[in-house]
């Protein structure tokens, strides 16, 4: 008797699916009301987050500077820096939205 | 093979509407698509206990109502079905850990099947007499039909062991039934 032949004797044996008989019924009665998830604290800690780095930045020169020569078309190195910060981030976000997305 | 993906991509779907609007009519479908197999092989694990397994299996999708947040689609839906419920197996035998050991002693002190009457009712006896570890694995996938790695998923148990138990297994179920093979020998000669 080889593995094959116990294989088939072991698939011979499982009686396969087991009839419904009311069972489905019986577990969507049992069925709690659904939880939802919470959104509220991602959205107080995304504010919190970007006053937190508001406040952090806001006495440097650098954002200051960058912002106006941004403004003004210029793109000295403070807007560069901006510009790329501003890159980056938008970078992070596309990659989250898109390892969500995949996740759906 | 095309099949088997789309069914898992019907179940994804029908997922991803209980996750999002949370969809009752969805995870009745779901309910309705999985329960056969579930109980089925809840009643394998519990050698044929349907009051046991049957409240086993309410409690396994209530439980995926419940964690649905969690499925992220890494595993087939039956297979993470299938992971829940041997979680909640595990948990219901811990209880009667002591009864499930005396039951195997019981089972290792019976004489191994030589001049059986019926083929089936000896592998059942010889599926009884493998350990717990080696049942489970061979039930799901020899009857099941998971592959090592959904298996080595559902059990939660490293690949190389789920393999070892699968070896062995059967290694051991050969040699039970090994007088079958000469009994058809006999049979062929005569």
């Amino acid at each position: 008797m080889n593995d094959d032949a116990i294989e088939a004797l072991l698939r011979r044996q499982f009686e396969g699916p087991v009839a419904d008989d009311g069972f489905s019924e019986r577990v969507m009665r049992q069925l709690p009301p659904r939880r939802w998830r919470i959104a509220w604290p991602l959205w107080l800690s995304l504010l919190a987050g970007a006053c937190a780095c508001w406040l952090s930045l806001a006495g440097t020169p650098l954002l200051h500077a960058g912002w106006r020569d941004w403004l003004h078309g210029e793109l000295s190195a403070p807007a560069m820096d901006l510009l790329l910060a501003v890159a980056g981030m938008a970078w992070l976000a596309l990659g989250w939205t898109l390892a969500e997305s995949e996740d759906r | 093979m095309a099949d088997s993906a789309a069914e898992a991509r019907i179940d994804q779907a029908l997922a991803t509407r209980v996750r999002l609007d949370g969809d009752r009519r969805a995870f009745e479908q779901l309910v309705r698509r999985h329960q056969g197999m579930v109980r089925a092989q809840l009643r394998r694990l519990l050698h044929g206990d349907e009051a046991t397994a049957d409240d086993l299996a309410q409690e396994t999708f209530v439980l995926a109502w419940r964690k649905l947040d969690q499925f992220r689609g890494e595993a087939r839906f039956s297979t993470w079905l299938y992971r829940i419920a041997y979680t909640c197996f595990l948990q219901a035998s811990r209880g009667s850990a002591r009864q499930g050991e005396a039951d195997d002693e019981a089972m290792e002190r019976l004489p191994a099947p030589a001049q059986a009457v019926d083929l089936q009712i000896d592998l059942e006896r010889a599926m009884r007499r493998l350990s717990a570890p080696e049942q489970a694995v061979l039930l799901h996938c020899a009857q099941l039909g998971l592959s090592h790695e959904e298996a080595a998923y559902v059990l939660a148990m490293p690949l190389g062991t789920v393999k070892t138990h699968a070896l062995r297994g059967k290694a051991k179920l050969k040699t039970w039934l090994a007088a079958w093979r000469e009994a058809a020998g006999e049979e062929e000669a005569s």
